[in-house]
């Protein structure tokens, strides 16, 4: 309900800009981006209004800065221990906690042996405006699952809806571009924080420069701009 | 024979005379511990108790026991911190803190507490004193019917009214929002 067919799907707006006025009965579906206001629905950000197939209205932009969601997956910075916690930096507005005894086999005997400048791959349990976000480093089940310290390697920051299209499933044609070629191993944090690892520093760089690079490339030529990057 | 002491003030040995309320004993000595009149009192056949009775209006703090109105100010995964407002039916001029430890929200399944799902920065809680606490705070308790949330506003910035023991809803925006609600009985 609620599809009198926005004229602004695929137009850019900015913050404030009314996309579409609510109707006097039924009900509009919104999603990230926008907000109710009034008798109109505004935007909240710089973007592209976009719609569902079942038509919720929502508004695709690109952003840098995170804001902490339950069950994300994220990649971190140590920076301090503090009581039973290791504090953690995922570039949210405030640092994360992250339990000690939140990773596979941990007691209170056996502690990880993390210091500060450690990364780590965590999934946020609990996230909301009036309190720091809470990390875990085990999964449902209490396996580690893929989650835990991250050895060597370099991170490399991108923007948020570069690290989820790396995430996609498909993989992405960008990945599977690289991958034919070269061996890393790659962590995607939801953070707008990559993780890679590769057995040579030149390899590790080439993947880093490209997957930073990539994010100025239009989709349809991404496959023949790899090749062309791996070719230097 | 009341003269005007001052907190420190040394009264009386603590051989001759009981402390009474306003005075504390340190050391054999019986000292004041607020602004006053020293009185001395003769209690049939006690001994003669020494205390000391505030000029003007005793000022209200709050005790043990005492049932207080107190405002959050910052939520956390094992307590909730707040300032108290209010003691009993008195609004404080001093200002005090509490907190309300997880295993003091309720008084069943207490380590299962969720404390973001029962108050909110910003809420007017109504506790029970515990005890004195640490040197921050008064430990407060809401493990009660009538001990909780009694106002709280939601996102939209309006006051909600309470749907059951644990959600309060909007009337503006019909969200629910969840807290640990007070039952206030109307006296």
């Amino acid at each position: 309900m609620g599809d009198q067919g926005c004229g602004l799907v695929g137009k850019v707006v900015a913050p404030g800009d009314a996309v579409q006025a609510l109707p006097a009965s039924g009900s509009v579906r919104i999603g990230p981006g926008l907000r109710a206001e009034g008798s109109y629905v505004v935007a909240q950000k710089c973007g592209v209004v976009r719609q569902t197939r079942n038509g919720k209205l929502w508004l695709e932009s690109k952003q840098k800065r995170y804001i902490p969601a339950e069950e994300d997956l994220v990649v971190g910075t140590i920076t301090d221990r503090r009581g039973e916690n290791f504090v953690v930096d995922i570039g949210a507005p405030f640092p994360a906690q992250l339990p000690m005894l939140s990773f596979e086999g941990a007691t209170r005997r056996n502690r990880p042996n993390l210091v500060a400048g450690d990364l780590v791959y965590a999934r946020v349990i609990t996230a909301n405006r009036d309190m720091d976000p809470v990390l875990t480093c085990v999964d449902a089940q209490g396996k580690s699952s893929g989650f835990g310290a991250l050895k060597g390697g370099f991170v490399l920051e991108c923007g948020l809806g570069h690290a989820r299209a790396l995430l996609a499933r498909p993989p992405a044609p960008l990945l599977a571009a690289l991958g034919a070629k070269l061996q890393f191993e790659l962590a995607v944090g939801l953070n707008g924080r990559v993780w890679l690892d590769s057995s040579s520093c030149a390899t590790t760089v080439k993947v880093a420069n490209v997957l930073q690079q990539a994010q100025g490339v239009a989709a349809a030529e991404v496959q023949q701009w790899v090749a062309a990057q791996l070719q230097q | 024979m009341a003269a005007l002491v001052c907190v420190g003030d040394r009264l009386a040995s603590a051989d001759s005379l009981q402390a009474g309320t306003g005075t504390y004993v340190r050391g054999g000595f019986i000292y004041a511990s607020i602004v006053g009149l020293q009185q001395v009192v003769h209690e049939g056949t006690d001994e003669a108790v020494v205390q000391v009775v505030a000029k003007g209006a005793a000022p209200v703090v709050p005790e043990p026991g005492s049932i207080v109105i107190a405002k959050v100010t910052k939520v956390s995964p094992t307590a909730a911190n707040a300032r108290i407002v209010c003691c009993g039916a008195q609004a404080l001029e001093a200002d005090f803190s509490g907190v309300i430890r997880q295993q003091d929200v309720r008084t069943h399944e207490i380590d299962k507490v969720v404390m973001y799902d029962c108050f909110r920065p910003g809420d007017i809680v109504r506790a029970k004193v515990l005890s004195l606490g640490d040197a921050r705070s008064y430990h407060l308790s809401t493990a009660n019917n009538s001990l909780g949330v009694v106002r709280a506003k939601s996102l939209a910035g309006v006051a909600m009214v309470p749907v059951s023991w644990q959600e309060m809803q909007c009337p503006q925006t019909k969200a629910v929002e969840r807290r640990k609600v007070a039952k206030v009985e109307e006296a």
